[in-house]
């Protein structure tokens, strides 16, 4: 494959706006005409909706039950914004199968299809919420991304996601070569949000990236089943996407991961005074 | 040398599935597996002539392919099920699963119960490879069996309806190579004393109706020193049938008159309304019989002394390695040396294995050694010294240290590529007979270049 290519794969905590960061950025470095696809790695398939307007992509398993494995890469790769290929990885219904498999099945056949081209930039996993088991690590193995990011907040859960996601980084780390780019933080307006997230990417050897502020923009955007960038370009908001996607365009930074112990993050969460506000009625 | 949990080589058991045997020897019924065609193969090749009704590589198999790992195989299974009652006429139908669809976690169970509102005698159980070995999933598939299609028939099967019928639970079948013969024999001494016996497996069972009358029985009888226990076990719970258990393979007049005394005593105190001087006039016909036979071998002993084996060792499950050693020091003057469990039998049955072979002899103590690394037992009996001639009682990949070691070899466990065995028992007082007749007919062949 392409060493040219950079791969990068954004993981985070589920619900965290790991799809919705990933295709607002994606959508910010199109527009700035580098060549970008798209690989959902979720069995929802929802990881491309705003950038193709619809929900209604055929998954590469969906192509695979149904036909074969003698795909057409064209009935998979779709085009969306700004000329970004869109392909979904599906899974199994809920419940049945194994969906971390079908991501290996599924990117293994993208492969073989010749997806990945030389004339392409940037490609994007967006993984499902955490390194569950190897097939969700399949993105981060040798050959695949070298770059992790990984979408956090101030919220504990999200942390102590970002910490696990990490482990697994840090021990692909060595042979595959995949490294950390960074944390970026998709604010909940949590207090001292963004002091927290950058004490917690300094305890883990790496960066806060880039600070994405919460706007509601960004929810009627996806409502009308857009990028904010798409939907309402001149919005600060969709400056924020774009200065996110300078900043992974321009990273230098990577770094294998020092995942901390759970005593230690609690005490980072202690620290930031996370606790302390427990009892205040925050907005979100 | 605790159970196993790593690698080991030469294993002289299967993985789990391999208790899809189990399913075949029950007649006319059927195994259906839930796994890559591999597992069946495998099967195949283990135990030989494993096909019976539709066994080993010739089982309706899913034959998991990626695409069922990924989207679940319960669609596939169906269709398999479905197809196996349009060509093959059964009894009864055992969906196992092996590995993949083990790891996937496809719903066999709701799948079975489908089925079995649709009227089909049809059990689902779980069985891949790295959950356990046959000797533990043949427990599993039996109590499967129990609860999912004989507990059908409980209304007209009242538990301990029958006093003097027994469920025997001995020889797995196949992993015992002389399992048909000794379920024959069993069968034919416990009648001898006047009891009605379910053997179950092979051609002396009546297959499932014998299934269906099992909570009839007024109590089980396991001969075992270990597996197939949680099967009397669950069937206690289930049924309150106490169970006689007799923990070694009762080879010989010695062994085999305690274990039929014990029986009849067990039978007497739950009221099975056995006739006791009729038993007792049986086993002492059966006990004359024999020793007739060792009589006449006097002359054949003196002859021969010089040629004969002076010292065993033995690979076998611990049944067989302890029931062999009684019947080798006390019945034919053989020592068994150095003897090795290769069933990875857990730790908890060590110490009564120990005691039941100790109490073979007060004078002379016989190692033991609980090795499911065959490979490792091979590589002991390679550094011992013994006088005499040596004999290796074993499966036949112990065939080649045997000639390396200049010893006599007797294929008597699986895998064997290098004996046929049919209806042959090693069990009862014939089957003591039968052993010495194998063993001294080995020694003899050499006899004369």
């Amino acid at each position: 494959m392409n060493e040219k290519i950079r791969q990068i794969a954004i993981y985070g905590k589920g619900g965290i706006g790991k799809s919705t960061t990933t295709q607002n950025l994606t959508a910010g470095l199109a527009e700035k005409g580098k060549n970008v696809m798209v690989v959902g790695c979720d069995p929802k398939a929802d990881s491309t909706r705003l950038l193709l307007g619809t929900l209604a992509q055929k998954t590469v398993l969906d192509t695979l039950r149904e036909e074969g494995d003698e795909i057409e890469l064209s009935s998979i790769m779709k085009t969306g914004f700004h000329g970004i290929r869109c392909v979904e990885s599906g899974g199994p219904e809920p419940g049945v199968g194994c969906a971390g498999r079908g991501i290996i099945t599924s990117i293994g056949l993208l492969e073989q299809q010749g997806a990945y081209t030389d004339d392409l930039d940037y490609v994007f996993y967006d993984v499902l919420g955490d390194v569950v088991c190897g097939g969700f690590a399949m993105p981060m193995r040798e050959g695949k991304a070298r770059e992790i990011y990984i979408v956090a907040s101030g919220e504990m859960m999200a942390l102590y996601a970002a910490n696990n996601i990490s482990k697994g980084i840090a021990k692909y780390a060595a042979k595959s070569g995949v490294r950390l780019g960074g944390i970026i933080c998709n604010s909940r307006n949590v207090d001292r949000e963004e002091e927290l997230l950058k004490a917690f990417a300094r305890e883990l050897g790496t960066q806060l990236i880039y600070f994405v502020p919460r706007n509601n923009v960004v929810q009627r955007a996806e409502i009308n089943r857009k990028t904010v960038i798409e939907y309402e370009p001149s919005s600060s908001q969709a400056d924020e996407y774009r200065n996110l996607a300078a900043a992974i365009d321009k990273n230098e930074m990577f770094t294998i991961p020092t995942p901390m112990t759970q005593e230690r993050l609690e005490e980072i969460l202690l620290e930031y005074g996370l606790m302390d506000s427990l009892k205040d009625n925050y907005n979100i | 040398m605790a159970e196993y949990m790593g690698l080991i080589e030469q294993p002289r058991f299967s993985c789990a599935i391999g208790a899809l045997q189990s399913v075949v020897a029950i007649p006319r019924a059927v195994p259906i597996l839930h796994s890559g065609p591999g597992c069946g193969d495998m099967v195949k090749g283990f135990y030989e002539r494993s096909h019976g009704y539709a066994g080993g590589d010739t089982s309706p198999c899913t034959n998991f392919t990626e695409r069922d790992v990924v989207f679940g195989g319960i669609e596939k299974l169906r269709k398999i099920i479905s197809n196996t009652y349009k060509v093959l006429d059964t009894d009864l139908q055992v969906i196992l699963t092996g590995c993949t669809g083990g790891i996937v976690g496809d719903d066999i169970d709701s799948l079975a119960q489908e089925f079995r509102d649709a009227g089909k005698p049809i059990v689902s159980v779980d069985t891949p490879g790295f959950k356990c070995n046959n000797y533990v999933s043949h427990s599993h598939v039996v109590n499967a069996i129990i609860d999912q299609y004989v507990s059908l028939y409980e209304v007209e099967n009242e538990a301990g309806s029958e006093r003097n019928t027994v469920n025997l639970f001995a020889s797995l079948p196949y992993q015992d190579p002389f399992w048909k013969g000794n379920l024959r024999e069993y069968k034919r001494l416990l009648e001898g004393i006047g009891l009605k016996v379910n053997v179950l497996f092979g051609p002396e069972s009546a297959g499932v109706t014998e299934w269906q009358s099992i909570p009839r029985a007024g109590f089980n009888i396991l001969v075992s020193p270990w597996y197939g226990k949680p099967i009397v076990d669950h069937l206690k719970t289930l049924y309150g049938q106490d169970y006689y258990w007799f923990h070694s393979v009762p080879i010989g007049a010695n062994e085999t008159e305690k274990f039929l005394r014990g029986v009849l005593d067990f039978a007497l105190s739950h009221n099975a309304g056995i006739d006791k001087k009729k038993a007792e006039k049986f086993i002492q016909h059966e006990i004359d019989a024999y020793y007739e036979e060792i009589d006449n071998l006097a002359t054949f002993l003196l002859e021969f002394r010089y040629g004969l084996p002076g010292y065993a060792h033995i690979l076998h499950d611990a049944g067989y390695v302890v029931g062999m050693s009684k019947f080798l020091l006390h019945e034919t003057g053989i020592v068994p040396k150095e003897v090795f469990a290769t069933d990875n039998v857990p730790e908890k049955y060590r110490e009564d294995i120990l005691n039941d072979l100790k109490s073979t002899s007060n004078k002379r103590e016989i190692p033991l050694y609980f090795e499911a690394d065959a490979g490792k037992a091979q590589q002991l009996i390679r550094k011992t010294e013994h006088k005499g001639n040596g004999l290796i009682l074993g499966s036949g990949w112990d065939k080649k240290l045997a000639n390396e070691k200049g010893m006599g070899f007797l294929s008597v466990a699986v895998p064997s590529p290098v004996r046929l065995v049919m209806t042959t028992n090693y069990v009862g007082f014939s089957g003591g007979l039968r052993l010495i007749e194998d063993i001294y007919g080995k020694a003899l062949d050499g006899y004369v270049k």
